[in-house]
């Protein structure tokens, strides 16, 4: 166990995604399909919450001395190999599986494997530990993966409505209880209750607490999940929720345009302001596109305002501390 | 006045730009995230069209069918100092479409509180969060806004979120075409006659905290909502929901009846019409590119659905609202009212 030895989650995922060098998704297309190269290294460690409570985590880590939580997001394109490399440096076994796509089977203690496959379909996809499901899941095995079109750098899927940029928001939920006897090779044995809850692996850190404005810390300030553009800058996001809670995913701001539901496309495109983000591996993509916040008068271009869940409970820590849960900021620049 | 159930933390080890503590606050919330350090005028005012005043009361109740009583939180119509209860939900707004519109809210020093109007999407000054502009203590505030969209919102604080909205702290907030009231928006469906179904659940438990209870750092439970009274417009919808004048309805067939549900609660709802066919024209003031038809329909916390009917066979039919726990699905109750058809 490499108590506190861990780097702050968000520190590592900020060297950048697999082919992206900026917090948000890079992308440039190819004209013919690649094989993508990654390591995950199966980590564990803990992470302190704001009330000072220590919770038990694992991760899909970019190092062995490092807790990825969620893993780094990976993006790619249709025919792309994917070679991942999975380094088990726990003492109980893991697996990575992409729902639909691949599942390695159990990797043992100190195992490491490579699992080939190819990615045929464009979309948004959670990558997680299969075992024991959900329970390796909850504990922070799970990152996102997106397979953008063949060739393409502004569709989410071949025809879709277009972006200029492309964002992960991948929520969860934690209950420590849960955790902590799951560290301890337990079953839980309390009904599942959320006491944290994270955005990208961070939560918010309202200004005059403790990490406002630190990206590292700030799920408000995390560049790989504040929003930032300028009016005409359309934002792809993918939406997973790893945890186990249904959410209503809110903007401020401007609508959504609510392309998919759990992998599959909406036959109409509606623009909503709060969407039904299903518990347990739920999935939306939803476009935000940035434009004049359409009831601002005067008309305004430049301006700050909030992502929140509208499942206000997660807009909480520790039973408290509220603007503490899964929200972020969306800036107008 | 009012329990305050948290006390100061000042170790909370917050320098600098920081909430609570400022004179607004009464010198109470010291170690609070309450953001009203910052409060100045709305430099983007210009002359509205129409103007709606709100104070706010925090002293109201409900009582439910068993007897209880709770505790209700909400805004009255009119400016000044707190009032002794007021109406739940909050008296509505109704405007119509490109109107400039100003909401003057009235907080005095005792506490803070803000209005937005949820999906409305108005200048940053005008949004009502908090820790983006600011609190709303011991003055009065005016938000603008002009409404390009019409179809079903809702307003509510945005000061502790969590707690304050469901205390009671919102209303409707509906948005006309043009034509006004009667069509739906311009080129679009008209209508005969409206309800209301603004769906919530109440957690008594919660009901019984001050207003910054959640914002001070110690444990709350405002993770954990175990409602025990699911409403219906600020009825309950156990038994008096089926009744109320406004949600319940009588009509005739081949009148049409537009229904604006509002998903005020915080746990999913699923919505049954009881056997009747419901078509959907727009959703959280959007227009649909194609209406749906549904007999049922699930929504999650702030959603709003637009629905008309048109019954064409006499009976009644019982309209039904299962909460359901937002991790396991169960339901936790139902909240029901009706339409009956001569
Ligand atoms: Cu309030
Ligand atoms: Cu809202």
């Amino acid at each position: 166990m490499k108590r506190r030895d861990f780097l702050r989650i968000g520190s590592a995922g900020l060297a950048g995604s697999l082919l992206g060098g900026s917090g948000l998704l890079a992308w440039t297309p190819r004209a013919s399909a690649a094989t993508i190269d990654r390591t995950f290294y199966v980590t564990e460690g803990f992470i302190t919450q704001i009330d000072g409570t220590d919770v038990y985590f694992r991760g899909f880590s970019s190092s062995p001395n490092g807790l990825n939580v969620p893993g780094e997001a990976l993006i790619v394109q249709a025919g792309d190999t994917l070679r991942i490399t999975i380094d088990n440096t726990l003492n109980v076994a893991t697996s990575f599986v992409i729902d639909g796509v691949v599942d390695s089977g159990p990797i043992g203690p100190g195992q490491s494997r490579t699992i080939t496959f190819t990615v045929d379909t464009p979309g948004s996809y959670l990558y997680h530990d299969g075992l024991n499901a959900p329970h390796n899941r909850l504990l922070g095995l799970h990152g996102g993966l997106a397979v953008m079109p063949s060739g393409s750098s502004n569709e989410l899927y071949p025809g879709s409505p277009t972006f200029v940029q492309q964002y992960f928001w991948i929520f969860h939920d934690i209950d420590p209880a849960w955790h902590d006897r799951l560290r301890r090779g337990l079953q839980p044995n309390t009904a599942y209750t959320p006491r944290y809850f994270t955005l990208n692996g961070l939560s918010g850190r309202p200004p005059g607490a403790p990490g406002n404005g630190d990206p590292a810390i700030d799920s408000m300030h995390d560049p790989r999940s504040a929003l930032h553009g300028s009016i005409g800058d359309r934002t792809l996001i993918r939406i997973m929720n790893a945890g186990l809670a249904a959410q209503s995913v809110h903007t401020h701001g401007n609508h959504m345009e609510w392309l998919t539901e759990n992998g599959v496309i909406r036959p109409d495109v509606w623009e909503k302001d709060c969407l039904y983000l299903d518990g347990d591996k739920g999935a939306l993509d939803v476009i935000y596109p940035f434009e004049v916040p359409p009831d601002s008068w005067p008309p305004a271009r430049t301006g700050e305002y909030p992502m929140h869940l509208h499942s206000e409970m997660s807009q909480t820590a520790a039973g408290g501390y509220y603007m503490f849960g899964a929200i972020t900021d969306i800036f107008f620049e | 006045m009012f329990d305050i159930h948290e006390r100061k933390r000042p170790e909370m080890g917050m320098g600098g730009r920081r909430g609570g503590g400022g004179g607004g606050g009464g010198g109470m919330m010291g170690g609070c995230y309450i953001y009203d350090e910052n409060q100045r005028p709305n430099d983007t005012l210009v002359t509205p069209d129409v103007t709606f005043r709100r104070s706010i009361y925090m002293n109201g109740s409900m009582t439910m069918d068993d007897g209880n009583t709770v505790t209700i939180w909400g805004f009255n119509d009119g400016g000044g100092g707190m009032m002794m209860g007021g109406p739940f939900p909050s008296p509505a707004m109704r405007v119509t479409q490109g109107q400039i519109v100003h909401t003057q809210l009235s907080v005095p020093m005792c506490c803070a509180h803000t209005i937005h109007h949820h999906g409305i999407e108005p200048g940053w000054e005008s949004d009502g969060v908090g820790h983006i502009s600011w609190d709303v203590s011991g003055t009065t505030y005016t938000y603008q806004w002009r409404p390009m969209h019409p179809g079903t919102y809702f307003y509510h604080c945005h000061t502790n979120t969590v707690l304050h909205a469901e205390m009671g702290m919102y209303g409707a907030l509906i948005v006309d075409p043009p034509e006004g009231v009667g069509t739906l928006y311009s080129g679009g469906p008209t209508y005969d006659m409206e309800a209301f179904w603004v769906v919530d659940e109440i957690d008594s438990f919660w009901h019984t905290l001050g207003w910054t209870a959640g914002t001070c750092g110690a444990d709350v439970g405002l993770n954990d909502l175990n409602p025990d009274y699911f409403i219906i417009t600020g009825v309950d919808g156990a038994r008096s929901a089926m009744n109320a004048p406004g949600i319940a309805t009588t009509m005739q067939v081949g009148q049409k009846l537009l229904a604006r549900y509002i998903c005020a609660g915080y746990h999913p709802q699923r919505i049954h019409f009881g056997g009747l066919t419901g078509t959907i024209h727009i959703s959280d003031g959007r227009v649909l590119p194609r209406p749906v038809q549904v007999t049922e329909l699930r929504a999650h916390s702030g959603e709003r659905y637009d629905i008309i009917f048109e019954p064409d066979t006499p009976g009644e039919y019982i309209i039904s609202c299962e909460i359901r726990h937002w991790v396991t699905g169960e339901v936790l109750g139902t909240a029901r009212t009706r339409i009956t058809v001569e």
